[in-house]
């Protein structure tokens, strides 16, 4: 089959006037013009709300009495994807397991939340936080007292009224 | 079945659908195995007696009025077996149940979650949710001495532990004290597992968390440790283990099994011996010239100039300080070398002695040999003879004050003085750690320990057997077989060897006691050697 150019009918030069779809875009932005949305946030004088599922830098949960929860059962290390977690177990004076060194590479961390979906005791969680600017790379390595001193809410992976997603 | 009746010592049966010709007098359970079926078991242990109590292996078998515990129930001929059948599942699913009726389900911090009989049986058949609504009875934990730690919690009465002391080290230390949930193993008076010398074992046998080593207590994951097979290097009798290693580290060994040589089990000796393998502070570059004038080079340039002095050297006399702890390939590489470039005058070893032996009751072959090294016997074969006494001190005067070629491998010469082969005309010391007595060495050059290398060593029995590369060499740590073997091969024309195989096949192809072997003849279980070379 021939290719066939379908030739289109134009107005002729000097022939057309340009008004209506002018009026018809100015009425657009005047109508903007009235009806103010504000959407500059002025930061950080004005704090931003975060989704409940955010998912941002670490948080240990610790016991009443100041322990960190954590067990060393060495789950979130085993499905970090990333690989940003090293744990050493040890057990602490009242013959609890414990965590003797607990760190998390916040550089290599993706937060994808596994480690807080997939830990056993609620311990650590992927907080609803993001302003974490240091001035040295070793300071993003959170040791355990760091990642117990932070006080930011925690992430909800998932919906409390429907933890099934049913 | 016409088959089976003319051969009277074998029964053939269906399990599952398929059917299995086995000898007379094996277990269903077995029989299951043979097929690749796992049937589910606790009490029962290959090593030991089954007294059929823990009631989780039971199998359907048509004709019988109940299920029968296959741990127990002989193979008969034309037997049909389901362990698959519903009512196998809703009986395995029951008895599950009431395991964790009391079990903690404390698996986040038991130690041996993730190789647990209880967590794997569970997750394949258990319940999803529990029903037990009662609160659980507790018992906390019991120090047993030794290295052994009891969970009553966690423990399913399956007293394999129980058994392996009374049958296997013959020393009844452990018994089961009250009843029904109250039930718990307990040990006779005060001493407990102290000064046993085999009671590390229920720990490998127990098949939940309610005995747990105090050693490895919190210390890794089971899923994070890499298993390789190797044999246990703290004496002769060469049992067979598995090192489990994580971050390059050895963490922990267990018994691998070998029907001729250690069973399912090892001594406590072996199994506690095993830091020093992870001992820091290596040598990790070759070093190059005497005392003050050391100084770090790489291979080439070592190995060039080492094989230039061994050129202007030739006829020479070699005396030659070896190590049990090297491997066949090792010492029978330097002792080819040496031989190569003069003529050897003494080649000997030093090896810490103990007292006495230490047998296993119930498994006569293991012994914890007096020789506290693994390779005594193949640096006997190689032509390596023992001196100094037996905490491995002295006996090494004449090598001290040798002017000829001096050869030092493994011996940290730790007793000898600084003066240590001044006279020498050409001194190598062959190591993993300096040592003040290498001070005069012309070369020190880094090697490997047997962890990290494969080779063979020959234990007490007159067996060779494999070991395989479990770690990383620090540094430029290379095994001997390879250093030495390339000198070899450059002296001597040739191809050097490419893997420990290549270095055992040139042994094979010179010693008389190795002839016909090879790394392959060889494989998992070892192969004897004949009397009259062992």
């Amino acid at each position: 089959m021939a290719i066939s150019v379908k030739v289109m009918r134009r107005p002729e030069a000097g022939r057309t006037s340009y008004m209506r779809a002018t009026l018809k875009g100015m009425s657009l932005t005047f109508k903007h013009l009235l009806r103010v949305k504000k959407v500059t946030l002025e930061y950080p004088e004005d704090q931003p709300d975060l989704h409940p599922r955010w998912r941002g830098t670490h948080r240990m949960e610790v016991h009443a009495d100041g322990r960190p929860k954590c067990v060393a059962c060495g789950l979130c290390p085993t499905v970090c994807p990333a690989n940003c977690i090293r744990l050493v177990g040890g057990e602490d004076d009242q013959g609890n397991r414990y965590p003797i060194v607990y760190e998390i590479d916040e550089f290599r961390c993706i937060f994808c939340g596994m480690c807080q979906e997939v830990c056993p005791v609620e311990a650590i969680h992927v907080g609803q936080h993001f302003e974490n600017a240091e001035y040295t790379r070793d300071r993003f390595v959170y040791d355990l007292d760091r990642l117990m001193e932070q006080d930011h809410p925690t992430t909800l992976l998932w919906d409390p009224s429907d933890p099934r997603s049913e | 079945m016409a088959d089976s009746s003319r051969r009277a010592d074998t029964v053939t049966l269906t399990i599952d659908g398929h059917e299995v010709n086995v000898p007379k007098g094996t277990s269903l359970l077995h029989a299951a195995e043979t097929l690749g079926i796992e049937v589910p078991h606790y009490c029962y242990h290959p090593g030991l007696s089954a007294p059929a109590q823990c009631r989780i292996c039971l199998v359907e078998v048509e004709g019988a009025p109940k299920l029968q515990p296959s741990c127990v129930t002989m193979a008969q001929d034309g037997q049909v077996v389901h362990t698959e059948s519903p009512s196998a599942k809703r009986m395995r699913q029951g008895v599950l149940e009431f395991y964790l009726v009391n079990h903690p389900l404390d698996c986040p911090i038991c130690d041996m979650s993730g190789e647990c009989k209880l967590q794997d049986y569970v997750f394949d058949e258990g319940r999803e949710q529990g029903r037990a609504r009662e609160p659980k009875r507790v018992f906390g934990r019991d120090d047993f001495g030794g290295d052994v730690l009891y969970y009553g919690d966690r423990c399913v009465m399956c007293t394999r532990c129980v058994r392996f002391m009374d049958e296997v080290a013959q020393d009844a230390r452990l018994t089961v004290v009250e009843r029904g949930d109250r039930a718990v193993i307990d040990t006779f008076f005060e001493s407990g597992l102290d000064d046993a010398s085999f009671a590390g074992n229920i720990v490998d046998i127990c098949p939940v968390g309610a005995l747990v080593s105090k050693d490895f207590l919190h210390k890794a994951r089971a899923w994070d440790l890499d298993h390789t097979p190797s044999i246990c290097p703290n004496c002769s009798q060469g049992c067979n283990i598995d090192l489990h290693a994580r971050d390059n580290l050895v963490q922990r060994l267990k018994p691998r099994e070998n029907q001729e040589v250690n069973g399912h089990w090892m001594c406590d000796y072996g199994r506690a011996n095993y830091e020093w393998i992870n001992r820091a502070g290596r040598i990790e570059s070759p070093g190059v010239g005497r005392g003050a004038k050391r100084r770090a080079a790489d291979w080439q340039t070592a190995l060039g100039s080492l094989l230039d002095r061994l050129r202007v050297s030739e006829g020479a006399g070699v005396r030659i300080v070896g190590s049990p702890f090297a491997s066949n390939e090792a010492l029978g590489t330097l002792h080819r070398l040496s031989r190569a470039v003069g003529t050897v005058t003494e080649s000997v070893f030093r090896c810490r002695r103990a007292e006495d032996e230490d047998p296993l009751p119930g498994f006569p072959l293991l012994v914890r040999q007096r020789d506290l090294a693994p390779n005594v016997d193949g640096a006997g074969i190689l032509g390596f003879e023992r001196a100094g006494s037996d905490d491995a001190t002295g006996g090494l005067g004449a090598a001290a004050s040798h002017d000829g070629i001096l050869f030092v491998l493994g011996d940290q010469l730790d007793d000898q003085p600084g003066d240590f082969g001044a006279d020498a005309s050409l001194y190598v010391y062959l190591g993993t750690f300096d040592s003040p007595a290498a001070r005069n060495a012309d070369f020190v050059l880094p090697v490997t320990t047997f962890t990290e290398e494969d080779g063979t060593f020959v234990n007490a029995q007159g067996r060779v057997q494999r070991f395989e590369q479990g770690l990383q060499a620090p540094g430029s740590a290379r095994p001997v077989w390879l250093v030495l073997g390339a000198l070899l091969a450059a002296l001597e024309g040739g191809n050097p060897p490419g893997s420990a195989a290549d270095a055992f096949a040139a042994l094979a192809s010179e010693y008389a006691a190795f002839a016909g072997l090879s790394h392959d003849a060889i494989g998992t279980t070892g192969a004897v050697l004949e009397p009259a070379h062992a």
